[in-house]
């Protein structure tokens, strides 16, 4: 084992969320994926956080609105063209 | 007078048709987030969409629309809707959780080979949404905002008008409250 692994793997886990997010700058981005890459336990938890978000998204992301709520938006949308 | 401008001006009108309306599930789907009833994130959407039909003159086109478009709704949200629902405005967070809360739980139970995940993905869709919902607004809106509308920490920043660094914090904390709403939710329904 890399001498300095608990040490990596503890910088990886803390980063992992923001890099998730795609918001590390590239160096540091590079450095938590090559991390994951050669560390299982540490690529098992990011892809755990990584299925959670994409879970949690997929749930809640609302398809439909109700015909009345559309209605009622086009209709107040043509009654201030002709009001204004 | 600009506020007139989208009805006087045919062009800028379709340009509002063309844009501004495909964004309705979306908005309608995150106002439900915010107000936690159908009644009200009626009239929030509606109101947001008053709000962009009068400044969409001023709107650039090209800049960031939906960006835009939430930051009108989370206004109109905090400056309405939450006075009228009187939540308490918790400061407070769930500091005290794991850092991973979620995995270190699923995993303790977890049969051998199948993911953490995979328990999760047997909630119903109703169930993750009122997890979601169950959280304290100030954590809501930023896990609302980055993980199911998809923002960048400073596109949040901006639409919720509030430092990036106080944005990351609360994602952070947030997340963290999910994942315990998750987990009780899912002891509820006997899944672990």
């Amino acid at each position: 084992m890399h001498h300095d692994r608990g040490t990596d793997c503890q910088e990886t886990l803390r980063d992992v969320a923001r890099y998730l997010d795609g918001e590390l700058d590239p160096t540091l981005h590079v450095r938590v994926e090559e991390h994951l890459i050669g560390c299982s336990p540490c690529m098992h938890r990011a892809e755990f956080r990584r299925q959670l978000k994409i879970l949690v998204s997929r749930k809640c992301t609302q398809s439909q609105v109700p015909a009345a709520v559309e209605g009622r938006i086009l209709r107040m949308i043509r009654e201030l063209d002709r009001a204004e | 007078m600009a506020q007139t401008a989208a009805a006087e001006d045919p062009a800028l009108r379709d340009r509002f048709e063309r844009d501004v309306l495909p964004m309705l599930p979306s908005l309608y789907g995150a106002a439900l987030r915010m107000t936690r009833n159908p009644a009200d994130a009626e009239d929030l959407v509606q109101d947001t969409y008053l709000r962009a039909f009068r400044g969409f003159a001023s709107f650039r086109e090209g800049t960031n629309l939906k960006a835009w478009l939430y930051r009108i709704l989370t206004n109109s949200f905090i400056n309405t809707y939450r006075k009228r629902q009187r939540e308490p405005q918790t400061v407070e967070g769930p500091d005290d959780l794991d850092e991973w809360y979620l995995f270190d739980r699923l995993g303790a139970r977890s049969v051998e080979g199948s993911a953490e995940d995979q328990v999760l993905e047997q909630l119903p869709d109703d169930e993750v949404k009122g997890a979601l919902e169950s959280l304290p607004e100030n954590f809501r809106l930023p896990v609302l905002l980055a993980d199911v509308e998809g923002f960048s920490y400073k596109e949040i920043a901006e639409i919720m008008d509030t430092p990036i660094g106080t944005v990351m914090s609360r994602l952070h904390r947030g997340r963290k409250a999910l994942e315990k709403a998750l987990w009780d939710t899912a002891k509820e329904r006997g899944l672990v």
